[in-house]
């Protein structure tokens, strides 16, 4: 006896199936769609446009510039500077928290709503479904960072203003050319963000636990950067996740210098792949026993 | 020429550290068989399922569904297999049909009316668009089955389907099963009611920690029960033993609570009771205490497969 369809009584396929095999681009429009009907990602976004603009306001009418942080000097007076203080304190624990509420969630709560038999039970390999989440949550570091630096530049050349901007060396830089460095200077986290996105889809990945994978980058992230600022660790600084945080300091110098780029460029692609090539092999030998 | 399987497991092992989950187990299901799993809980049944689904890896032991393996084949070795194992998983800020359409899209896709026609046969157009985190149990088992149908399947694996359910839902659970079965659809069902197997499946295999107590139809699984047995309160129960001693065929022992326990075949306790009556015993009560399929059942799973097998 063949089988027949339950509503419409045609025969089902007897051999290999004739639907099309769902690609990469079905489970991406599938995590997409979750992502954007989840509360949390609207505050996020939300949060990374207008969060920056309280901030500003809030220094803005500060008595005292902060004077002991890079540009604190003449945050008051020079919305370039403002940006760039607000950059300052961004990386110290903003970003790696801000990407890591998706990725290190993002498989974890997989396991907490228990549908990995769910969605493991479709035509879609689990390869697939982690190239998906993974590409998903990259998407969401980038546009998060985006948003931010946009409402934060904004906010602080409409708020303070557009005056030359005082760089590292004490070099004067004119509006046009403080706005492309200042600009610049935020598109460089884009590197160091996508290695703590892949840091937290590892622990995501690992942990199966919502809380560590969204807290443990962060407070990874934060003993990097103490160890970061100790002396004699020389030979370690250029591993460490939170160095191609600070490559962007050579942009405002004069002469100008690079070289911390290209090492931000290796040190964030390491860390990535190499928290990929682990978070994809856990995953791929994993037995999905719970749920 | 054999029928075409739709399951073709074959001393499939699977031990977690220390515990030996699934034990040697070979299974085959034919195509267009209701085919139960029956066993205790943790007797290795759903572990069992995860491996057809590819869940969890077998240790040793091979897989084939409709001639395809995981190793060969991948995730292709699911094409024309549906289902859920235990209770039925949704992401509860979405609503049932964006569930449904999403799980559609890693299918390749799902047309709307699709949708809406299955929401209608499992009974949940009216709550589509709500978040399935407001769903009761029910409801989400009955989106499990939706979501296994928009698959068009050829094979139903359903993990003890009835588990949590009222009544009602249990009897409308049953009669989907049976509509399904009836469209030519293999259904594969774990279960731990002897009834519910009884009922709708062909062929069984009776599992007991982690190894098979029995495979074989339901049928042959009858001739082997044993004699029915019925709870009896009487007006006289020492008389009652009495009476039951004299009676060839009718053993009676006192029940754990008040009353007696008799077990013999039909027509025996038939005579019994009309015994009872000419001795003017009157009876309180007289209801019976597990089907003999439920006793043999118990006896599978309680006691060593091979001591069962012997007997």
């Amino acid at each position: 006896m063949s089988a027949t369809d339950v509503l419409t009584g045609r025969p089902t396929a007897a051999g290999p199936t004739t639907r099309r095999r769902p690609g990469l681009g079905s489970a991406l429009r599938w995590e997409s769609r979750k992502l954007r009907a989840q509360l949390r990602v609207k505050a996020l976004l939300g949060g990374a446009v207008l969060v920056p603009i309280a901030v500003v306001v809030v220094m803005h009418s500060q008595p005292r510039p902060p004077k002991d942080t890079l540009f604190g000097r003449f945050a008051l007076d020079n919305g370039f500077a403002m940006a760039l203080l607000v950059l300052g304190f961004a990386v110290q624990w903003v970003l790696p928290l801000l990407t890591s509420i998706v990725a290190g969630n993002i498989f974890a709560s997989e396991d907490q709503h228990g549908t990995w038999k769910t969605v493991l039970t479709r035509s879609t390999s689990r390869a697939t479904l982690f190239w998906a989440k993974t590409v998903v949550s990259v998407a969401f570091a980038l546009v998060a960072l985006a948003l931010l630096a946009a409402s934060t530049v904004t906010a602080s050349l409409l708020i303070v203003g557009r005056q030359p901007l005082t760089g590292l060396s004490g070099q004067t830089i004119h509006a046009q050319r403080a706005l492309e460095l200042v600009v610049a200077s935020w598109a460089t986290m884009a590197l160091p963000m996508v290695g703590f996105t892949c840091l937290a889809l590892l622990f995501s990945v690992w942990s199966r636990n919502v809380a560590v994978g969204i807290a443990a980058p962060v407070v990874i992230g934060l003993v990097m950067q103490l160890v970061g600022a100790l002396g004699g660790i020389e030979s370690l600084r250029p591993f460490l996740l939170t160095t191609p945080f600070e490559a962007w300091h050579g942009l405002l110098a004069e002469p100008r210098f690079t070289g911390p780029l290209l090492d931000s460029v290796v040190t964030s692609a390491g860390w990535s792949v190499v928290c990929l090539a682990a978070a994809f092999l856990i995953l791929r030998r994993r037995d999905i026993t719970g749920g | 020429m054999d029928s075409e399987l739709a399951v073709d497991a074959v001393g499939v092992t699977k031990t977690f550290g220390s515990l030996c989950a699934v034990d040697d187990v070979t299974v085959k299901v034919e195509a267009g068989e209701v085919y139960g799993v029956l066993g205790p809980n943790g007797a290795g049944k759903t572990t069992f399922l995860r491996m057809l689904f590819g869940l969890v890896r077998p240790d040793s032991g091979t897989i084939r569904i409709f001639d395809r393996s995981w190793a060969a084949d991948g995730v292709a070795t699911l094409d024309g297999v549906a289902g859920f194992i235990e209770s039925p998983a949704f992401y509860p800020y979405l609503t049932g049909r964006q569930n449904l359409e999403g799980l559609g899209l890693l299918d390749g896709g799902v047309r709307r009316d699709r949708v809406d026609e299955i929401l209608e046969l499992v009974d949940l157009t009216d709550r589509a668009g709500d978040a399935v985190g407001g769903y009761s149990y029910g409801m989400r088992q009955r989106l499990g089955v939706a979501a296994s149908l928009i698959r068009e399947p050829r094979l139903l694996v359903l993990d003890e389907p009835a588990n949590g359910l009222d009544p009602a839902g249990i009897r409308d659970m049953r009669a989907l099963v049976r509509r399904l079965a009836a469209r030519g659809l293999t259904v594969l069902l774990s279960s731990h009611h002897m009834d519910e197997v009884e009922e709708i499946c062909d062929n069984v295999t009776i599992m007991r920690q982690g190894g098979v107590a029995f495979h074989g139809a339901i049928a042959e699984l009858r001739a082997m029960a044993p004699d029915p047995g019925y709870a009896l309160s009487t007006t006289a129960d020492d008389r009652a033993l009495e009476i039951a001693a004299a009676t060839p065929g009718i053993a009676a022992v006192h029940g754990p609570g008040t009353g007696l326990v008799v077990t013999g075949p039909a027509h025996e306790v038939s005579s019994y009771v009309s015994a009872l009556v000419r001795a003017e015993v009157r009876l309180l009560a007289f209801t019976p205490t597990r089907t003999p399929l439920e006793q043999l059942f118990f006896m599978l799973t309680d006691t060593d497969p091979q001591e069962a097998e012997a007997a």
